[in-house]
């Protein structure tokens, strides 16, 4: 009973308000803010990948003695896993747009349990090659730093996401005022752009 | 613009200066002060007086105007509270010169400096070069010669034959530096830097660390209790005479390759393709497959047979396949540290040979 | 209303209520001018610290065999000094602290983007600085601001504080970057297009960038430091397939920007001070404009230039000499067209011309050894040695920092309604410049004769001219001291200055001083950029400013 309402004081919430001036000018800025954020944050993963791309290049042999073989197959789904939620949480915000709330509803809910099997997935392949973590040098050094960060990233998406359908339905959105989730969206598609590069460098290299 | 006579004055003033500042960089006496004591370095002192010739013209000319300007235009008394200056934002036929002359100016530095680094840069040893290793340590230097057994703390130099440094370190980055020299290589742990020169100057110079490396950094020059070493330029009858001294004395030391081996290993048969294999899970943490530059903890090794350019400081000669194999079987005290010998390794004798094989595959 | 007003219901409008209690008004408060406030006077205790440093270094070196330190006290003393100065004096005081207080109400603006993020930035700042200094009680870091390893793997884990700290320093840095971007980007004042911005702003806006890029990379080479001392994670020991170099190419990829970021402020200071003390145009305000750009854009691609003798492959130093002699051209229009301004005008030698005039002479000397230092040849024989530390203290001390001491004699009044005193402020300004050159100028000659750098004790020769240099810096010391003792007297005894004692053109100076909470009670509309002294104000809705009208009311929200 109590959802029912909230989801309807939600629905309510979200008639055609149109977005002030005030409104749309801050909303500019926060969209201008969090892209400036994202190339700052783009930057902390590119001088990872610099450095591991470095030591790859610069002295011994290729793989280092001590380092795990990697499961193409389990990253490969992992990945497919990934993209896949980066087109759900599109379809999420368009629905949202098109002032669907339940689709929308339903479309973020698969992308946070989509982001959710591959942090999964990620651990899998962690404990898998968990031998390794001490004694895989310049090899770990790379590919824990980097999946680790980006899988912090993603764990921080997923609490993100929740926190906006939790938002959504409370109201705090309507369908003309809802920068927080083309914001979510915006990151959401981040982690999938870092992950392209990743899954590359380490997979396919 | 107004440019009054007292502007022409001034700029007659700026040029002048600038033309003593000019001279004086051209005749000052830097060799008197900092000998030069190899080649390049006369070169890079002709860089040097270049540099400094026209930086000191153009601060003349920069200061100059500066003084001028803040003296010619200052507020006088009769001067109104609103009265202002010469209402001017920009002049294009000005700032296209001043933007064109510098760029000119800085292509004709590039140019030179372009020039002068490719004849400084160790590109090609010459064939008849002498090769040295100087290695840092916290805190004092050690060298190593062809020919010479262990490391000697003092570093001699052949008047006129030209040198290959190589330096590198046991432990924290150092640098290698002699001012009269004006030449300067770090010293970093896993890689080798290399200088190449001809000493030209006899004498005696002073070795010092220019990259911090720890409490003692600043005792780390020649004339210090922990590092009483200093460089010395000799004519040849001289340097010989302290080459021959100093093989005897460290005829006794090892570099492991001298012992006599208990037998040596037999490398007939020996399959390089298992030898690479083997190469890949026991050599390559410490050893690259490429040339003798691109080291780990010991050289690298894909010239170790074939390339002539392998330096010979093994026991002064061309490393030979019996070489190598008695090193694998009895280890070798090297710089960074000790490579472990057949048993530590745990490689049997068909082992040495394989590896022995791959090696000499590489070509 | 006597004045329509400008823009309806959106930024601009949008007002603040005034903060109530102290806390809100003076602690932690979202307004920019007192974030800016907080900034300087925080790096004037941080510069007081640092400062004292440099004067133990001083000390020290007085004598060759040293004596007065041991070697470790001595390497944490310089490590602490050069750290302190780049992150914790220069960095935030002329980007969190000079930018923050003017540039706002330069375009136009009530306040930055973000206010709330401002203030998380500013408190950063402390907090990291304690933990900097909290590093002296865990075994210092002794491997210079530059920590090269696999020195900086040693020692106690003073250098793993020092990680963290410099670390969240960085994440104020960035957030400020980003603040400042997007604030030029989309607050100016209606009318004020980018070539009718003051080109305080300009720099400011070059700026911003650099500290939201670089600050991230040393972000990533500072978390791989600290992971490899307190987790072994082998990035840079040799022994396990990392590179020393490594390191070098990541900390120097940002700290070359970084040295941009110290001086494109200032360069941005004195353009408005040189201007309004000739009562003439800045020379070329096009070419400032664009060639800070030019100078920021080149700044990303010169970084191994701090790294000519450790062993880069010889191909790849000769890009990096070439862009780096490359930058000189941007340098030297901007020299050139300030000189000009000079020419010409009506020329007040106030304290803050002054400390203009002696920045453009002193930066123009360490430009010039700059260029000195981009020819490898040359370099092979500098680097390391005192010549280095000749050139940097010239462009940062005789630079960044006399640049900041002008701005605070200039914008003083618009923090406080006062004016500093003259007097002591010329006093300060003829200590400075004597103290400076005295300390720093024979530097160049004893890192050439065979004095290196970051050394506790050295050879007997080079005694007599360190013992003067000690001497000088005694009084660039008593300088220093004298302009804050000057900016703390003059808080309460300091002429009352009005809105505009310098009778200047740009935005802040048409409101009152000390500055409003809501820095306008209506955002003017800009019609023309601000230097043109023949013409009048280049604003339209500033009448209200200087009366006793009401302040704005708040937004109704």
């Amino acid at each position: 009973m109590a959802v029912a309402s909230v989801t309807q004081a939600g629905i309510v919430g979200r008639h055609h308000e149109e977005p002030d001036q005030l409104y749309v000018e801050t909303r500019e800025l926060r969209v201008q803010g969090f892209l400036l954020f994202m190339v700052s944050d783009l930057v902390l993963f590119s001088s990872f990948i610099f450095a591991y791309l470095y030591l790859r290049n610069t002295g011994q042999g290729w793989p280092p003695p001590g380092a795990p073989k990697l499961d193409l197959a389990l990253a490969s789904i992992n990945s497919v896993i990934l993209f896949g939620s980066g087109a759900t949480m599109h379809f999420a915000l368009e629905n949202w747009k098109h002032r669907n709330f339940t689709k929308f509803a339903n479309w973020i809910i698969a992308t946070i349990i989509l982001g959710a099997m591959f942090l999964s997935g990620q651990i899998v392949e962690y404990a898998k090659i968990s031998a390794t973590w001490g004694g895989s040098g310049i090899f770990g050094a790379g590919f824990f730093t980097l999946t680790g960060m980006h899988g912090f990233h993603v764990f921080c998406g997923i609490i993100y996401l929740t926190v906006l359908l939790l938002q959504a339905l409370q109201g705090k959105y309507t369908f003309q005022k809802y920068t927080g989730l083309t914001l979510g969206t915006l990151y959401w598609h981040f982690v999938d752009v870092i992950w392209v590069v990743l899954f590359s460098i380490f997979y396919l290299y | 613009m107004h440019l009054d006579r007292g502007f022409w004055t001034a700029t007659a003033v700026i040029v002048l200066l600038g033309i003593v500042a000019i001279f004086w960089w051209i005749y000052a006496p830097i060799q008197s002060i900092m000998p030069e004591a190899v080649d390049r370095a006369r070169q890079i002192d002709l860089l040097y007086r270049f540099l400094a010739a026209s930086g000191t013209a153009l601060l003349v000319a920069v200061i100059g105007y500066i003084l001028y300007f803040v003296f010619r235009f200052r507020k006088r008394p009769t001067h109104s509270p609103d009265d202002i200056g010469l209402q001017i934002h920009d002049n294009h036929k000005l700032e296209f010169w001043w933007t064109l002359i510098p760029a000119m100016y800085i292509v004709v530095l590039a140019a030179i400096s372009v020039n002068l680094f490719f004849q400084i840069e160790p590109v090609n040893a010459q064939g008849n070069t002498l090769v040295i290793e100087a290695l840092g340590h916290q805190w004092y230097y050690t060298f190593r010669y062809p020919g010479i057994n262990g490391e000697v703390k003092e570093m001699h130099l052949p008047l006129g034959q030209p040198i290959t440094l190589h330096v590198s370190s046991y432990d924290v980055i150092h640098s290698f530096w002699v001012p009269e020299m004006r030449l300067k290589a770090d010293m970093v742990p896993g890689l080798i830097n290399t200088l190449v020169f001809t000493p030209t100057r006899p004498g005696k110079y002073e070795l010092l660390c220019t990259e911090f490396c720890g409490t003692l950094h600043g005792d780390m020059r020649s004339g210090t209790p922990n590092d009483p070493a200093y460089i010395y330029i000799d004519p040849p009858g001289k340097y010989k005479a302290w080459y021959d001294a100093t093989q005897r004395a460290n005829a006794h030391m090892s570099n492991a390759i001298a012992v006599a081996s208990a037998g040596a290993v037999s490398l007939t048969g020996g399959d390089a393709a298992a030898g690479k294999s083997l190469f890949q899970t026991k050599c390559s943490a410490c050893h690259a497959l490429g040339p003798f530059t691109q080291k780990i903890v010991g050289p690298g090794l894909k010239g170790v047979l074939h390339d002539p350019a392998h330096p010979n400081l093994v026991n002064g000669d061309k490393a030979t396949p019996d070489d190598v194999a008695k090193i694998l079987q009895n280890g070798f005290n090297g710089p960074m540290g000790t490579m472990p010998n057949q048993t530590a390794n745990g490689l049997t004798d068909k082992d040495i040979a394989n590896l022995v094989a791959f090696l000499n595959s590489l070509k | 209303m006597a004045v329509a007003a400008v823009h309806s219901g959106g930024i601009a409008d949008h007002i603040h209520p005034e903060p109530e209690s102290f806390l809100r008004k003076y602690v932690f408060s979202i307004d920019h001018k007192i974030i800016g406030i907080q900034y300087i006077v925080t790096c004037g205790i941080f510069m007081m610290l640092a400062g004292a440093l440099a004067e133990l270094i001083r000390v020290q070196l007085m004598r060759a065999n040293g004596g007065f330190m041991t070697p470790d006290t001595y390497n944490a003393v310089f490590t602490m000094h050069g750290s302190t100065m780049v992150w914790f004096v220069i960095i935030p005081l002329l980007t969190g602290g000079f930018g923050n207080l003017i540039f706002p109400v330069q375009i136009g603006a009530r306040d930055v983007a973000f206010p709330w993020l401002n203030m998380v930035s500013y408190w950063i700042f402390p907090v990291a600085g304690l933990m900097l200094y909290s590093s002296f009680l865990m075994g210092a870091p002794v491997a210079g601001w530059t920590e090269y390893p696999p020195m900086s793997l040693q020692g106690g884990a003073g250098t793993s504080m020092w990680c963290a700290a410099v670390f969240l320093m960085g994440i104020g840095s960035t957030l400020t970057g980003i603040n400042f971007l997007v604030t030029i980007l989309k607050m100016r004042a209606p009318g004020m297009t980018f070539t009718r911005m003051p080109l305080f702003v300009w720099g400011q806006f070059v700026t911003a960038p650099l500290l939201m890029i670089a600050t991230t990379a040393l972000g990533a080479a500072l978390a791989a430091l600290f992971v490899q001392r307190e987790f072994g994670v082998p990035f840079f020991d040799p022994t396990k397939g990392g590179s020393p170099l490594l390191w070098q190419h990541m900390f120097w990829f940002y700290s070359h920007p970084a040295v941009y970021i110290m001086i494109l402020p200032a360069f941005g200071m004195i353009s408005e001070i040189f201007p309004t003390f000739a009562r003439k145009p800045i020379f070329g305000y096009k070419m400032i404009a664009f060639s800070s750009c030019a100078i920021a854009i080149l700044g990303f691609m010169v970084w191994a230039h701090h790294m000519f003798t450790s062993g880069m492959a010889p191909t790849l130093e000769l890009p990096f000499m070439v862009l780096t002699m490359l930058i000189a051209i941007p340098t030297g229009v901007k020299i050139f067209s300030w000189t000009t301004t000079l020419f010409g005008g009506i020329l007040e030698f106030t304290t803050p011309m002054l400390y203009s005039i002696g920045f453009l002479i002193l930066f123009t000397i360490g430009g010039v050894t700059g260029v000195f230092l981009a020819a490898v040849p040359f370099d092979l024989h500098a680097h390391g040695t005192y010549f280095i530390v000749a050139h940097f203290h010239y462009v940062i001390a005789g630079g960044s920092l006399m640049g900041a001491l002008a701005a605070l004699y200039f914008w003083y009044p618009k923090m406080t309604g006062r004016m500093m005193n003259e007097s002591w402020g010329k006093w300060s300004f003829w200590l400075y410049m004597i103290g400076m050159n005295g300390t720093f100028l024979p530097m160049h000659w004893l890192g050439l004769w065979g004095m290196p750098r970051r050394y506790a004790v050295y050879d007997p020769q080079f005694q007599t001219w360190n013992q003067i240099e000690s001497w000088f810096s005694f009084v660039m010391t008593a300088s220093i001291l004298l302009t804050i003792f000057n900016a703390i007297w003059s808080i309460k005894y300091g002429k009352k200055s009005g809105a505009n004692p310098w009778r200047a053109r740009t935005l802040e100076w048409q409101i009152p001083s000390p500055m409003p909470y809501y820095n306008f009670k209506h955002v003017p509309s800009v019609f023309a950029a601000p230097y043109d002294f023949a013409e009048p104000l280049p604003y339209r809705g500033l009448e209200e400013e200087l009366t006793d009208s009401p302040p704005p009311v708040p937004a109704a929200h």
